[in-house]
């Protein structure tokens, strides 16, 4: 069982929210794939993410998926945010979570939007892959703790 | 690398066979190139995409895609 403690202060305007920190990187299978063709793999960029229970679905800035050149697999979906809609790509991915033991996520779908004006985290990690942990929140000493 | 692709021949064959797939499969994964269609309906994203990559190999992107009569809107509130 892995297991990751966050911290996280609910009452500080200034706190986006819990994050930790992700690997993301296209999948096993794609590098393969690419390997065997003779191309260029791009190196696994280390990035913070948002916890975010309100997400249905894990999110990555576009920036940040062009930058990883993830593998991609569709595009024009839609997304709705606070009620406006954002058409969104749609990206085969792996994500790890460094400096933890919680069990990395390869081959799963990872969809693209814009993020504007968003210093502090570059993915949101939906209820797609929350669903697979255990999460809990002690609002003593801020801490959030992830076992899975 | 492969290239980040536009899909717009590949949404064209999906949407030609949405109304059938529809019917028949139902929450079903399907991996499309151009107009060619890996053999197969499948029951996870990452199976239609192992699918996908044999068929098609990684060098260009393919589509993958649910089969839903009308498309689902995703929610980040």
């Amino acid at each position: 069982m892995g297991r990751a403690d966050l911290n996280w202060n609910p009452f500080d305007q200034s706190d986006p929210g819990p994050c930790i920190e992700v690997i993301v990187m296209n999948s096993h299978n794609v590098i393969e794939g690419w390997r065997a063709l003779g191309l260029e793999c791009p190196e696994p960029l280390r990035m913070k993410a948002l916890l975010d229970t309100g997400a249905s679905v894990t999110v990555i800035s576009k920036t940040f998926a062009k930058y990883c050149k993830l593998f991609q697999t569709s595009e024009g979906s839609e997304i709705t945010a606070i009620g406006a809609t954002h058409p969104c790509g749609e990206h085969a991915g792996a994500i790890s979570f460094p400096d933890t033991d919680l069990r990395p996520f390869d081959l799963i779908r990872i969809r693209s939007v814009d993020f504007v004006k968003q210093p502090y985290y570059a993915i949101l990690i939906g209820r797609d892959i929350l669903q697979n942990w255990i999460i809990t929140f002690d609002g003593r000493s801020k801490r959030v703790t992830i076992t899975d | 690398m492969a290239p980040s692709g536009s899909f717009s021949t590949e949404l064209k064959v999906f949407e030609r066979h949405r109304e059938e797939w529809s019917r028949s499969y139902p929450g079903k994964f399907v991996a499309i190139q151009g107009d060619v269609i890996a053999e197969g309906f499948f029951g996870s994203y990452a199976e239609a995409l192992k699918a996908g990559l044999r068929k098609f190999g990684a060098r260009r992107s393919f589509l993958v895609k649910q089969v839903w009569k009308t498309e689902p809107v995703y929610c980040i509130s």
